[in-house]
């Protein structure tokens, strides 16, 4: 293996890859960045046995070749490197890194012992970068973080053409996002759980054009592929059923309130600072006002009033603060929409504006209320 | 069937391995997705989940010699997961890991494969935590349970799993193994693996390994050494130090080895600073190896006392005039003194108070404590 490449280049692709190596490696090799120079130019690989990560970039190959050498050493060389190409080149059991008046020689780690990287799945569609990584952000709140549910942990990703619906949900809400994407066949369908925080991660990284694979078929089954500007990750699948989330969603709601998103969110910020840790904050919605209030009786207590638009009849309905702050912060809209039914049934939070609507189904979060005692 | 491939490590377990040959090869009704291999210590239970394990990975169904066997043998594949606790007990903690993996779909398209060592030392809730993983895993995922004994396996966790029972490999088939795979001469293997008692990697140490045998004889002096009070306190004192240093000397090679190999992973000691996180990983591993060494340890006390049953069983044999073959061929002198000095009514009452000092031991008794009412015991 002997190389020549831009050192800008390499850094950079090196920084991104070596971010995803595991900091305390359950075996050692996995602390390894694989090397690989083939006529297509150079691979920069790394795995933590759930996620892979593979940046290419362009290099003058002088010969192939593979080697495994320590990621964090190799990014810290990489950030000190003067501005001048980088020539690499695999001596025995050493790698020799030479940049202007700079060498370094780095011990292989044993290539044989690395495991099989994953198979890239092929392509099913791309949707811009922002796009996605915002639509991911959005459901990833809703996602449980216990992993004795591993399937909770998810966010369902569903290709029905060029629609694609995301979900998440861990049992006390439920948030599903909806976008438009250019699918690489026309009618096609696809669905698949992949883990939030992986998918959360990888999305915010990318930039220009997201180009997601879903498996299909039996090379790289049960595994996602997110590409974008020669950078690709892949993820394992979680594997199981995901609630029905599509049946929880009430086809009508009784009442309809429209509150500016911000004071909301402050609003609520602030009287749940009075309560203990997670007991709910009660809001009351009237003609012309929301009134919001925590904590009761002998304890502190504290109670905030807003403007709010009702459409339909008065409700009181308690919520956990956290998801209450979680749902409004994954907003991106001045105003909120939340639907009710009764006070113990699920209220839908929708984004809107000022003068209200707010029917569609861009994004739509659940809420489970909390029960009121007495 | 002849053995081949992975399965050549499997030694002496030819019904075993054709059960397990035949789920890989995908007989009909032949794989199913949980497994529980017991059998005595030694016998090589984790040989043989590791071996299945890499039969299944495997695309020639366990060739021995592909980067899928090489990568699941060498404990890095990515869809094996081993759970190999050096821990006395294994909690929900370790177990929610577990689950967790077991709900993955497997990176490289197969099985994915979740290996417990021992089972035996899963606590009740952490059992719980494991059931629903275990009874209805995706269709992807294979458990390999680990234990010496199915009765050691909670009764919920055993029923849902297909049973193999290991035995005790034959001395013939150990012998052929250190003949084969390490070069031994006939004689040397043969005497390692009559003392090893069929722990094939007893067997390969004592062969290859003349400090080994030294410490062995060493523990098996102890039964011309009792005689007072204090001559049994010191034995005792002894027997806790030779385990001791048995241990230590192959913990030395491995731990360095892997301590090496995590630096040169890190890219520590190349002359650049040491990277963030570095620290903690070295701290971790260190841990690691303590409780190992911990567990080790427990492990080395109780064969300790598995050879000197197999002491005073000869000493019975000679006693008797059975005429089998001598466990310790390389004692017998020992062994006809104490035979010429004792009766068989002393020698039975020995080896109950050695299998005494087991039971105590397994039970978490302090092992100096133990040790010493055992060469007491042993007067
Ligand atoms: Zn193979």
């Amino acid at each position: 293996m002997k190389f020549r490449v831009e050192r800008d280049v390499l850094a950079e692709a090196v920084a991104w890859t070596a971010r995803s190596l595991p900091v305390r490696p359950p075996v050692a090799v996995l602390a390894g960045l694989l090397l690989t120079a083939d006529e297509n130019g150079l691979a920069l690989s790394g795995f933590d046995y759930e996620v892979s990560a593979r940046a290419e970039v362009s290099a003058d190959i002088a010969a192939e070749g593979r080697a495994l050498v320590s990621g964090r050493l190799l990014a810290d060389i990489c950030k000190s490197l003067p501005a001048k190409p980088v020539d690499i080149s695999i001596d025995g059991t050493k790698v020799n890194l030479v940049c202007g008046s700079a060498r370094f020689s780095l011990l292989t780690l044993p290539v044989e012992d690395y495991p099989t990287l994953p198979e890239m799945p092929s392509r099913s569609g791309a949707v811009p970068a922002d796009v996605f990584a915002h639509a991911v952000a959005q459901v990833a709140v809703a996602a449980g973080r216990d992993d004795t549910l591993p399937i909770l942990t998810g966010i369902r990703i569903e290709i029905d053409g060029d629609t694609v619906t995301l979900a998440a949900t861990d049992r006390y809400r439920l948030a599903v996002r909806e976008f438009t994407w250019k699918p690489e066949q026309q009618g096609m369908s696809a669905f698949a759980l992949v883990p939030a925080k992986t998918l959360a991660d990888t999305a915010k990284s990318m930039t220009g054009e997201v180009e997601l694979a879903l498996s299909s078929g039996a090379s790289g089954e049960g595994l996602v592929g997110l590409t974008s500007s020669g950078r690709r990750t892949t993820s394992r699948l979680l594997e199981g059923d995901f609630p029905k989330y599509r049946s929880l969603l009430p086809s009508e709601s009784l009442s309809y309130a429209t509150v500016a998103t911000a004071p909301f969110h402050e609003a609520v910020r602030r009287v749940s600072l009075v309560a203990e840790r997670n007991t709910p904050v009660r809001l009351s919605f009237s003609a012309g006002e929301l009134v919001l209030e925590a904590g009761s009786g002998d304890e502190a207590s504290a109670s905030e009033a807003l403007e709010a638009q009702l459409d339909g009849d008065d409700i009181a309905i308690a919520f956990n603060p956290t998801y209450l702050l979680d749902g409004l912060g994954a907003l991106d809209s001045s105003h909120v929409r939340l639907a009710f039914t009764t006070s113990t049934k699920p209220a839908i939070i929708t984004p809107t504006t000022a003068e209200g609507g707010g029917d569609g189904t861009e994004y739509r979060h659940l809420l489970m209320p909390v029960r009121l005692s007495g | 069937m002849s053995l081949s491939g992975v399965w050549t490590d499997v030694v002496g377990q030819a019904s075993a391995v054709d059960v397990l040959a035949s789920a890989v090869a995908g007989e009909p009704g032949a794989m199913t997705h949980a497994w529980l291999i017991t059998g005595p210590p030694g016998s090589g239970r984790s040989v043989a989940a590791r071996a299945f394990a890499a039969a299944l990975q495997c695309a020639a169904g366990g060739c021995g010699d592909c980067r899928e066997c090489h990568t699941v043998l060498g404990g890095t594949h990515a869809d094996v997961e081993v759970l190999s606790t050096e821990l006395l007990s294994i909690g929900v903690k370790e177990t929610r890991e577990l689950v967790r993996r077991a709900a993955l779909s497997p990176a490289g398209g197969r099985w994915q494969v979740i290996v417990a060592e021992d089972a035996d030392r899963l606590t009740d809730q952490a059992a719980n935590a494991l059931l629903k993983a275990i009874e209805e895993p995706p269709p992807k995922t294979v458990w390999i349970l680990c234990a010496p004994a199915i009765e050691d396996v909670l009764p919920t966790i055993r029923s849902r799993c297909r049973s193999i029972h290991l035995v005790t490999p034959s001395t013939a088939a150990v012998a052929a193994v250190l003949v084969r795979r390490d070069g031994m001469d006939e004689n040397t293997a043969r005497v390692a693996a009559l003392a090893s008692q069929g722990h094939i990697g007893r067997a390969r140490r004592l062969a290859r390994d003349p400090d080994a045998r030294s410490r062995r004889a060493d523990v098996l002096a102890l039964p011309r050494k009792v005689g007072d009070v204090g001559s049994c306190l010191r034995a005792a004192e002894r027997l806790i130090e030779a385990v001791k240093a048995d241990v230590a000397a192959t913990a030395e090679v491995t731990d360095a080895a892997e301590r090496e190999s995590l630096k040169a992973a890190l890219g520590i000691g190349t002359g650049a600073k040491q990277p963030p996180g570095a620290a903690a990983a070295l701290k971790e591993l260190e841990k690691r190896q303590k409780t190992r060494a911990t567990r080790s340890q427990r492990d080395g006390l109780d064969r300790a006392l598995v050879d000197l049953v197999a002491f005073y069983r000869d000493v019975l044999a000679v006693q008797l005039g059975s005429g089998v073959d001598l466990v310790n061929e390389a004692e017998a002198p020992a062994v006809q003194d104490v035979a010429t000095a004792s009766t068989p009514e002393v020698t039975l009452r020995r080896i109950e108070a050695v299998l005494a000092c087991r039971t105590a031991l397994e039970t978490n008794a302090a092992p100096l404590l133990a040790v010493e009412a055992m060469t007491l015991g042993l007067r």
